[in-house]
């Protein structure tokens, strides 16, 4: 056990010194994020306007909630991995994995956490810089025990992050140009996932509807847990079974498209 | 005359090309329609979220709001349509010293890089962005006279310039650095408050916004010319930030030429 541990221990200090070689990419793309939460201020600050609260919440917890979000989305949402996946698969690289006893999907897991840690650490620091701006426009909630629930949102849902985007590298078995089918899922995870606007200024028909989505475990949920948005217990409980449950669903679908995707696979050339 | 008639004939044969190669892959074009449709319903629909628990945004109603995103949209789709592929083309073409190919066509380098190929995907959406816009008309009650529309439509080539000339300088850095990847990600969040009205910006983010990177002028002054006729000092206010940016544009691509010095071995 303790040797399985080791074997993705150093994948995981390899993933991070390769990522910390790409540290100004991350730091670019994350300064380019506060011009995106510009966006949000403005356009948030404008719907308050001459108005107390939308959907319950006040503009400080609404803006609040798009911070968060964006903070999180550094550090548990999926990047580039499913492009990596593909090229791997396209190029032949996985070959090696074929004969190697490594899992390819905790091999990419492992580097999936580590290219997190660096990108969500990185994503701080231009948060830290401009927090004296934002400090008078946040505001976080007061309930304690709910951020108990977080540590294993947040876990689940980088897992559920991850294993969607693993799914559509793995499509490479199957297609040659996956883009297509990466970037009109990314639409579907953008809405549904609450990185537009918070889920619950939808319809509650709607809302109650994605609260059965993955998608709503990928970020609204987490999210919602930190910024007070959702504070009953037993949704959260009922929350975390439906997150769990899609858990083992993705890693399921994952291994079932590995195995089939692997039979139609060809490795040529040494 | 006769340099527009030759410039006329290289663009219909590399638009003919561009059609023939997305008939090849049918079922790609399918897909990055769908793809593009989708994320114009996102914007549709982020408008809508908002209206359900507001009557206004810096004072313009919902319909008045959807003629910005569908202008905001259209000006997108056309881009993207017209130029997208062939200036992020021109990015890689430039580090692996395939640019070469470029300098030895019959025209000028700039023509030849921006519009190699067209993006039908792009096209096929942009009419759509339309119908938004004529809705949103429809909705509001307004019938806009010959005037205003081709008010409208010079704002949207205007604007065009504009958003062309603002990706051809982010990617003519490529010249000097050693790669423009992760630049587009940087365009397209400035291009975010393309779909705000003018009057929601206030300090500092109004002077960047309006008028150093003028995104909001590309959409306000259009759908205000449906909305209010055509203003003069705004219209002039845009044509001047569309030939502004557009020079700039081309001295920054001419200035990367003179560096360029192949890459090819």
């Amino acid at each position: 056990m303790l040797a399985v541990l080791n074997k993705y221990r150093s994948i995981f200090a390899i993933g991070l010194q390769s990522n910390l070689v790409y540290r100004w990419n991350f730091a670019v793309r994350a300064s380019f994020s506060l011009v995106h939460l510009t966006f949000v201020f403005v356009l948030w600050g404008a719907a308050f306007s001459g108005q107390a609260g939308i959907g319950g919440f006040d503009l400080r917890q609404t803006l609040t909630y798009f911070v968060v979000m964006l903070v999180l989305q550094f550090f548990i949402s999926a990047m580039n991995e499913d492009y990596e996946i593909s090229e791997e698969i396209r190029n032949g690289l996985i070959n090696q994995f074929l004969l190697k006893p490594i899992n390819y999907y905790l091999y990419r897991f492992s580097i999936f956490v580590s290219a997190r840690l660096v990108s969500g650490l990185l994503a701080l620091l231009p948060m830290i810089l401009i927090y004296p701006l934002l400090a008078d426009k946040l505001v976080l909630p007061s309930i304690g025990w709910t951020y108990a629930a977080v540590i294993p949102a947040l876990i689940m849902s980088s897992i559920i992050q991850f294993t969607i985007a693993y799914c559509f590298g793995l499509l490479t078995f199957w297609f040659l140009e996956i883009q297509s089918f990466i970037i009109l899922s990314l639409a579907v995870e953008t809405v549904l996932g609450g990185q537009v606007f918070p889920l619950d200024l939808l319809p509650k028909w709607l809302y109650d509807f994605s609260a059965y989505l993955p998608y709503y475990y990928q970020m609204y949920f987490p999210a919602a847990l930190l910024t007070g948005r959702i504070t009953d217990q037993a949704f959260i409980i009922r929350g975390l079974g439906i997150q769990f449950f899609w858990v083992l669903a993705l890693l399921g679908m994952a291994q079932l498209l590995w195995s089939r995707g692997l039979r139609r696979h060809t490795a040529v050339g040494g | 005359m006769n340099s527009l008639a030759h410039y006329s004939r290289l663009w219909l044969a590399g638009a003919r090309y561009s059609i023939v190669r997305t008939m090849m892959f049918r079922a790609d074009f399918i897909m990055w329609s769908l793809v593009e449709l989708f994320w114009m319903g996102v914007n549709l629909l982020l408008i809508a979220v908002v209206y359900r628990h507001t009557n206004s945004i810096a004072g313009w109603g919902p319909w008045e709001m959807t003629i910005i995103v569908g202008t905001s949209m259209l000006v997108q789709r056309l881009l993207m349509g017209l130029f997208w592929t062939n200036l992020f083309e021109m990015g890689r073409n430039v580090r692996s010293g395939h640019f070469d190919f470029f300098m030895a066509q019959p025209g000028s380098p700039l023509f030849m890089v921006s519009t190699r190929k067209i993006d039908l995907d792009g096209f096929l959406n942009a009419p759509l962005a339309l119908g938004v816009v004529v809705y949103a008309c429809h909705r509001l009650g307004l019938h806009p006279s010959v005037w205003q529309m081709v008010g409208y439509g010079g704002f949207i080539i205007c604007g065009l310039a504009i958003h062309y000339s603002t990706l051809l300088i982010l990617v003519s850095l490529v010249f000097w650095l050693q790669s423009a990847k992760g630049l587009e990600g940087g365009y397209f969040g400035v291009n975010e408050f393309s779909r705000l009205p003018r009057e929601a910006l206030r300090g500092i983010a109004a002077v960047i916004f309006v008028y150093a990177l003028p995104v909001i002028l590309v959409t306000n002054v259009p759908a205000r010319a449906l909305l209010h006729g055509v203003e003069l000092v705004p219209a002039l206010w845009l044509i001047g930030a569309a030939v502004g940016w557009f020079t700039f544009a081309v001295i920054v691509f001419n200035r990367g030429l003179r560096r360029y010095s192949s890459a090819s071995s």
